[in-house]
């Protein structure tokens, strides 16, 4: 879809650094199947039975798991335009916190986490981080993904 | 004695290097370095202590910042409350007349970085706004520049009766070394590192050639 708005310039970043920085945009839950988990874990090359054995005593999500388990929403609705395009994708971060077993329900909360900018040899370049935040069903905070998002001004 | 005065750590936020992992890769390569600066992305890290590490690795590890200004990006010795309390560091447009003036009322040290980079470095403002008053060190040999860059900034350097030094501007640890600086003076604290880049003795070094070499598990 076209985005016709015009876009935001360097000066616009403090006000929407105020106005965007911690404000949660959407919620999404992600049942843990172990058939998904050993795949992602296989995928990673892990060769650790906790990852790749479902009868495992200890069997978990291997640790960056949830780096796949997003929403549909990449920003909110209504957030402003940054540069042209879609820009490319800075890469995630992910915290582990705590095991993720398999019939673990996930509720994931997407937040923006931070928008900043700093140049480089191509210009000045925005980041957007967008942070999903993990609880599994008894409430514990189990990892947070941190996703950065680069647009070019 | 030589420093890489220009490194980063997992503190800035396209680091990929743990401090220590640095020291272990200058001890098991047995590069020629004394010591390393950390100058973090738009920011000072006060909270940081590497004094257990000096003692553990035999090495100089000292905390600056790398800022960025309207003319490219500054390196900043010998930060302080004062200075972190003057300007914002994380700020990308900070005017490059005020940030020398505020480290020069601080008693820092402040010198543009890969001032030979295309577009972006300090020469290649002063092609477009002109000349800043107050520069009077730049670092000359970066580790992260393309062939030619470090050669402009060279050459600049000199027509402008700039000091120059070096560093390697590392990201991941094995890049630490690449360029560094030699000092005439023995530096143990940022107050010699100061004293040491006030008074003038010392020299760029490309280390790039001994640090590719051991790299490739080749030892001199």
């Amino acid at each position: 879809m076209n985005d016709d708005r015009p876009a935001a310039t360097q000066a616009d970043l403090p006000a929407i650094r105020e106005r965007w920085v911690g404000v949660e945009f959407d919620v999404a839950t992600f049942e843990m199947e172990p058939g998904r988990m050993v795949a992602w874990a296989t995928a990673c090359g892990d060769t650790d039975p906790r990852f790749i054995d479902p009868t495992h005593p200890d069997f978990q999500a291997y640790p960056n798991f949830t780096s796949h388990c997003t929403t549909h929403r990449v920003l909110p609705d209504e957030f402003p335009k940054i540069g042209p395009g879609f820009g490319i994708d800075g890469g995630k971060t992910v915290d582990c916190l705590g095991p993720i077993r398999a019939g673990d329900v996930l509720t994931g909360a997407a937040t923006i986490a931070d928008i900043y900018d700093k140049t480089g040899r191509s210009g000045t370049m925005v980041f957007i981080v967008q942070r999903m935040t993990y609880h599994n069903q008894r409430g514990e905070h189990v990892s947070t993904v941190d996703w950065k998002m680069i647009r070019q001004l | 004695m030589i420093l890489d005065l220009h490194t980063h750590s997992v503190k800035s936020d396209d680091g990929r290097a743990k401090v220590e992992n640095y020291c272990k890769w200058i001890q098991k390569k047995q590069l020629p370095l004394d010591g390393f600066v950390l100058t973090e992305h738009r920011q000072f890290d006060a909270d940081s202590d590497y004094r257990e590490l000096e003692d553990r690795y035999g090495l100089v590890i000292l905390k600056a910042s790398e800022v960025e200004t309207e003319y490219g990006h500054v390196l900043i010795y010998g930060v302080n409350d004062d200075l972190v309390n003057s300007f914002d560091f994380a700020d990308v447009t900070n005017p490059l007349p005020m940030v020398l003036e505020a480290a020069d009322r601080c008693g820092a040290f402040a010198a543009p970085c890969h001032p030979g980079r295309k577009n972006v470095g300090l020469f290649a403002h002063y092609l477009t706004k002109g000349a800043v008053d107050g520069v009077h060190t730049v670092e000359v040999l970066n580790g992260g520049s393309i062939p030619g860059e470090d050669e402009l900034s060279v050459t600049r350097a000199a027509e402008f009766g700039y000091r120059g030094f070096g560093g390697s501007d590392s990201h991941i640890v094995s890049r630490i070394g690449y360029c560094a600086t030699e000092f005439d003076d023995d530096i143990e604290d940022v107050d010699g590192l100061l004293n040491a880049l006030r008074g003038g003795s010392f020299r760029p070094i490309s280390l790039r050639g001994l640090a590719d070499d051991r790299e490739n598990g080749d030892q001199p």
